[in-house]
């Protein structure tokens, strides 16, 4: 049944001609019949026929009657309105591609940066009742995400105070090997047992592990993630309770994690590992390690009453916490997504906000594009309401047109989404946080569809309500008023928007000048570096490690064009780096310093050619030289900073040192060094000091950078480094890169949000542009007559221009006075994200508008020009 | 209540087409003087309900037409029951019984 009705849909859409002849051949055919039967009863001819025709009943009831049966009626109707907007867009070419144009660029931007923002701001995370799930604990100043002490965590579990469930993992991953045939190097996260009930994940395949299992000293075990059981098991289900060995233990594999999976931190992971903590050794060791720390909150209980209620708790645990710590260390708890985005939120919330700025612009253009040809059309829309085209029936062929607009501007809009993602991905590979996973699916589709209808309906409703008087019959031009201020209302809020995005652009393009050109206290430029990470199996104790390392050194030294080669633990401006807190330093002749942490101060283990490599400047004293690598020598080189804070007065150089508060040996500083960036770009460098990368082998170091400043071709030096890095250790794997690259990493979000904001304002500005050309073109020609008197009567074409460009100069100073007092109260909510830039900055806000207003100048001058190129003559005859 | 009572009558107006229809193929005009011939002139089908109901059932695919010539030899279009046709009408004629047998028990209870 559904299937004839089907047939009879199409039939009657494909068939109509034949169809509606046949009706009036059976009718005609009923007719005759009738008739006939009449004459056989008696009846003359003529009133036989006279009868039947009057017993058929209106004819045309009766076809439209069987016509209304007909499926498809509505879908009929729909597809003339269709089929003729088609022709009326085809009709108008250049109308049409400009419109598409416009309507494609406004919904491409808005759907690519709606897949981003998407990730960060909206969608769920990967874990059931996601909102419920927050990462708490303490805050320090030198911490800025929760954890707990291994002492308190390990009682507070017992008692989980307002949570419905708590857990705990190791910070960060750690590097393991899996020590097979074709060992590889993968991340581990040390995790509680207790982790993935938490976040409500099930394993794929096998079983979480047991509480006997996380214990120390335990049968190891562990759970594969998805991509490595399938990149290097073959996704084979046989692989639980296999037993591989990892970084040397013999560990059985029990399950196998869901493909979403994902750490709470955000960290690639290839395998989870029991944490096995031991209670009994956090309570000697107090305060022990540090934990990161999870729960899920219990229902009801939101994360403000989760602290109050925590409070207590937090009290009494301070009380037996070291002093130093007591009075900087606080409470916090945080919603899972508020620590995973960081400071992305108000980024993000920019840019889609600018976003739709910027589609907002694009459906005033087409809207204007529309309205526009509205009142070219306006005599033919009244021929149509005189021939019986109900009101309703014209409103509905106009939204259908501005449909098929929107349908055509989404198509090209998604293609030109995908093209802004790919461009998206290439700006910032690492800056905004899910940037990667990023992808035009079915939400984004969603998205995109909703939008498309909602500015269809906005650029579309404008045109659709104006349904022209009859007197446009009469042939008269109307001087449509009305449309008139709506396109310069359009125009003037065109201005507005544009400016605000300028300024925004403006604020944020200087704020990353400011931040590309940051002093680093370095300098990047023919730096290489050599990132190594040596697996623990293949070089399981220091010896091994500080052998490999001098050997590379050496190799590395031999190639030709070296400037400086240095070997260090780790790298300016930010990265992993070994951090104390100035308590910990004991200045020889002074009391220990009490009064709280102090804050955190980074140390670094470096040969002496590091400050020559990267060229840090030696300000008092002198750099490390090879004899002090000797075992029985321990200088130490402070920054300026760390100098100032511990020597203030006194000269820091021969003064005695000792670190860690441990019975160490007394350090000599021997040398002050100028202050490099160490915690990102936009904070002041913070303290430091150097020790010397000594070939004693006390502790395991298996991750260090050669530091090479060479005069070569980076690319060729590069290639060498490579080829001896792999001479040495083929296994290795190789990663180079020059250091201002590693530095450009830093400012890679400021990069995308300023890009993308600079984007959406130069097109912005761009289709504004546009917009104004087009009504001031369209004012000129609807003006012609009077512009033609004008001239006759002797108006010069300077007074015309006047004129012409006076009008829109009123429009354009509302819409500049609009877009200032916007962008004045938006950029005090950029504030936070600018760096080292005023958000009032008035210079700034001034070039915004001296640059608006001189395009939408000229897009105003050249079709004004042509208003003075009116011949008189003709003007009057015009039509 | 209207519409129960509308599609009774379209109902009605279906089974009775399809019962004169059962018999032999017709044209439309012969199918409205069955009807009329059956009921004894209580039902005079009108070409305003008649055709709209052929083509709707054609749609449903309970009938199909051809063009043949009537008696007098006037091309004419017929109709014909097909299998679902022929199906339709015994369910039809099921409900109708059911119908009129609980209507005569209800009035016979009265």
């Amino acid at each position: 049944m559904a299937f004839a009705h089907l047939t009879s849909l199409l039939r009657n859409l494909f068939h109509k001609q034949r169809e509606e002849r046949e009706l009036d051949e059976e009718l005609r055919s009923h007719e005759l019949l009738l008739a006939d039967e009449k004459i056989r009863a008696g009846m003359n001819p003529q009133e036989a026929h006279r009868q039947a025709r009057i017993e058929l009943g209106g004819l045309e009831q009766v076809k439209e009657q069987v016509r209304e049966i007909r499926a498809g009626h509505l879908l009929e109707t729909l597809f003339q309105d269709v089929h003729f907007g088609l022709r009326m867009l085809r009709k108008n070419l250049g109308f049409t591609a400009v419109a598409v144009l416009t309507f494609a660029l406004g919904i491409g931007s808005t759907s690519a940066v709606f897949s981003v923002v998407d990730r960060i701001l909206f969608r769920n995370l990967p874990y059931p009742q996601d909102n419920r799930l927050v990462s708490f604990g303490l805050l320090a100043p030198i911490e800025r995400d929760e954890f707990m002490l291994g002492s308190s965590y390990v009682d507070f579990r017992r008692e989980p105070g307002p949570f419905e469930a708590i857990t705990s993992m190791n910070p960060g991953t750690t590097g393991c090997d899996l020590t097979e045939q074709n060992g590889i190097r993968l991340s581990c996260a040390l995790v509680e047992q207790t982790f993935l009930p938490t976040f409500g994940i099930q394993p794929l395949l096998g079983r979480n592990f047991s509480l006997d299992e996380d214990r120390p000293n335990a049968p190891r075990v562990a759970l594969l993630s998805y991509s490595l059981w399938t990149s290097r098991f073959g996704g084979d289900p046989g692989v639980l309770d296999k037993t591989v060995s990892l970084d040397g233990i013999a560990t059985r594999i029990i399950g196998v994690l869901p493909s979403t999976f994902e750490m709470p931190t955000l960290s690639a992971v290839d395998i989870l590992v029991p944490q096995a903590l031991d209670e009994a050794q956090q309570h000697r060791a107090n305060p022990g390690v540090v934990l990161r720390t999870f729960a899920r909150l219990r229902p009801g209980l939101d994360v403000p009453k989760t602290i109050a209620a925590l409070q207590p708790w937090f009290d009494k645990a301070l009380a037996g916490a070291p002093p130093q710590f007591r009075k900087e260390i606080r409470l916090s708890v945080r919603t899972l997504r508020d620590r995973q985005i960081q400071d992305v939120r108000l980024a993000s919330w920019l840019l889609l906000s600018s976003v739709l700025a910027f589609l907002l612009v694009a459906c005033t253009n087409v809207a204007n594009l529309l309205l526009a040809r509205a009142t070219g059309r306006q005599r033919e829309v009244a021929v149509r309401a005189a021939l019986g085209a109900g009101k309703r029936r014209l409103i509905r062929q106009s939204l259908t047109e501005s449909g098929l607009l929107g349908v055509f501007g989404a198509l090209a809009g998604s293609w030109f989404a995908y093209l802004l993602l790919r461009l998206f991905v290439s700006i910032a590979p690492q800056g905004i946080p899910r940037l990667d996973q990023a992808r035009l699916d079915a939400r984004v589709v969603i998205f995109t569809l909703g939008i498309t209808l909602i500015s269809t309906l906005l650029f579309g409703l404008a045109p659709a309500l104006q349904i022209p008087a009859l007197d446009a019959l009469v042939g008269k031009d109307v001087r449509a008023t009305p449309h008139n201020f709506l396109r310069q209302t359009f125009v003037s809020a065109q201005i507005a928007i544009s400016l605000i995005l300028l300024a925004g652009a403006g604020l944020m393009l200087r704020s990353l000048w400011n931040l590309e050109n940051v002093r680093l206290g370095m300098q990047t430029e023919n730096v290489l570096i050599e990132d190594v990470s040596l697996a623990q199996y293949r070089y399981p104790t220091p010896e091994k490690q500080l052998a490999f390392f001098a050997e590379l050194e050496s190799r590395v030294n031999r190639l030709p064009g070296m400037m400086a080669v240095a070997l260090s633990d780790s790298l300016p401006p930010s990265g992993r780096m070994r951090s104390t807190i100035l308590a910990a330093i004991e200045v020889a002749g002074r009391p220990l310093f009490n009064e709280g942490t102090g804050g955190s101060v980074a140390w670094r283990a470096v040969t002496p050619s590091y400050f020559a490599a990267l060229d840090i400047r030696i300000i008092r004293g002198r750099t490390f030289q090879p004899s002090d690598l000797l075992a029985n020598e321990d200088p130490i080189i402070l920054s300026e900073t760390l100098a100032l804070e511990l020597f203030p007065t006194a000269n820091p150089i021969g003064q005695q040192l000792r670190l860690f508060r441990i019975p160490g040996p007394w350090r000599t500083v021997v040398g002050i060094a100028a202050d490099v960036k160490n915690d990102g770009l936009a904070t002041q460098a913070g303290p430091e000091f150097y020790l010397p990368w000594k070939n004693d082998p006390v502790e395991s170091l298996n991750e260090g950078y050669v530091v090479v400043r060479t005069r070569m071709n980076p690319k060729a030096v590069a290639a060498w480094m490579r080829a001896e890095t792999s001479e040495l250790d083929s296994t290795l794997p190789v990663n180079i890169e020059a250091m201002s690259q590693r530095v450009g990493k830093l400012t890679a979000r400021q990069r995308f949000d300023a890009m993308l904001l600079s984007l959406f304002a130069g097109m912005g500005v761009l289709l504004a542009a546009i917009g104004i050309y087009g009504v001031v073109r369209f004012l000129v020609e609807q003006r012609t007559r009077e512009i033609g008197v004008r001239i006759a009567l002797g108006a010069t074409p300077q007074d015309i221009l006047k004129t012409v460009l006076a009008n829109i100069g009123r429009w354009t100073m509302v819409g500049s006075a609009l877009g200032l007092f916007g962008a004045w109260a938006s950029a005090r909510l950029l504030q936070s994200l600018l760096f080292q830039v005023r958000a009032h900055d008035p210079s700034l806000f001034g070039l915004a508008l001296v640059l608006l207003i001189v395009v939408v100048f000229v897009a105003a001058w050249i079709p004004a020009r042509r208003a003075t190129r009116v011949d008189p003559m003709v003007a009057l005859r015009y039509e | 209540l209207r519409q129960e009572q509308t599609n009774l009558l379209q109902g009605t107006l279906d089974m009775m087409i399809l019962k004169s229809l059962a018999l032999k193929e017709m044209h439309g005009l012969e199918i409205s003087r069955r009807i009329g011939q059956i009921t004894k002139g209580t039902f005079q089908v009108k070409p305003g309900s008649l055709f709209p109901a052929l083509h709707r059932m054609e749609e449903q695919g309970w009938l199909v037409s051809y063009w043949g010539e009537s008696e007098n030899n006037r091309r004419a279009k017929y109709y014909k029951v097909t299998s679902a046709g022929r199906r339709q009408l015994e369910a039809e004629t099921k409900r109708w019984d059911r119908i009129a047998l609980a209507i005569i028990r209800t009035l016979e209870a009265s």
